[in-house]
């Protein structure tokens, strides 16, 4: 097959670029252990409020015996239960979210936290906010005619802030 | 009808490295590369790896 010289040039170069790019993707993911959330774990919906993680009392931000931060959150037509949540900047958090009825999506816009909360089974996400403010967590995949307010609220405090405020940060509960 | 002399200019054009072309690749290659860097590596990464 001909190919005039200079398309070959032009592949070269998206050929070039291509390569480049998952090569970048690759190490990275590699180097810093990124990977899509990848949790399968069932639940029976029906009953969360049975059960011992996803009962209304066990529900938000809970400090683990190693620093880091658990959060169980509930996604339910028209909302994320806690409704508020804070978190501390710079420290690994995951994220455990069930729903209660629907298949809702989590997205918290200015951050990497995306993913899908399908009915029967229990997303988990591991991150940290680098950057300390006030960010939305809205539903990104339409559950119903209240889809469009179907948001909580995260504070992410820096980590002097958070620590001064939970001075037992090593085991306990926020 | 094409006078000798514009059928040399023709010929020179036509024999000519096609620099325009490169420059062209060249810019827009560059440009799209060191956006997406910019992307992953200024936005995307210091937002918190995700896994």
């Amino acid at each position: 097959m001909h190919i005039d010289p200079l398309e070959k040039k032009w592949l070269y170069v998206v050929f070039g670029m291509v390569g480049l790019f998952l090569g970048a993707i690759f190490l990275s993911a590699l180097i810093s252990g990124i990977h899509p959330p990848s949790n399968v774990e069932t639940i029976d919906s029906a009953r969360l409020h049975l059960s011992k993680e996803f009962a209304e009392d066990n529900l938000g931000v809970k400090i683990q015996p190693d620093g880091t931060i658990r959060v169980t959150m509930v996604a339910g037509r028209y909302g994320f239960f806690p409704r508020h949540i804070t978190l501390p900047a710079d420290t690994p958090i995951t994220f455990r979210w069930a729903s209660i009825d629907v298949l809702h999506g989590v997205h918290m816009p200015m951050t990497n936290m995306s993913t899908m909360v399908v009915p029967g089974y229990v997303a988990e996400v591991s991150t940290e906010f680098p950057k300390p403010g006030d960010y939305p967590m809205l539903c990104n995949e339409y559950c119903g005619t209240g889809h469009d307010f179907m948001w909580s609220k995260v504070t992410v405090v820096d980590k002097q802030t958070w620590e001064r405020q939970h001075p037992t940060t090593k085991g306990g509960e926020s | 009808m094409a006078t000798p002399h514009q059928e040399d200019e023709r010929q020179k054009i036509l024999n000519s490295p096609p620099v325009g072309t490169w420059a062209l690749m060249l810019i827009v290659g560059a440009g799209m590369v060191l956006a997406w860097l910019f992307l992953y590596y200024g936005v995307f990464l210091p937002r918190g790896a995700v896994h």
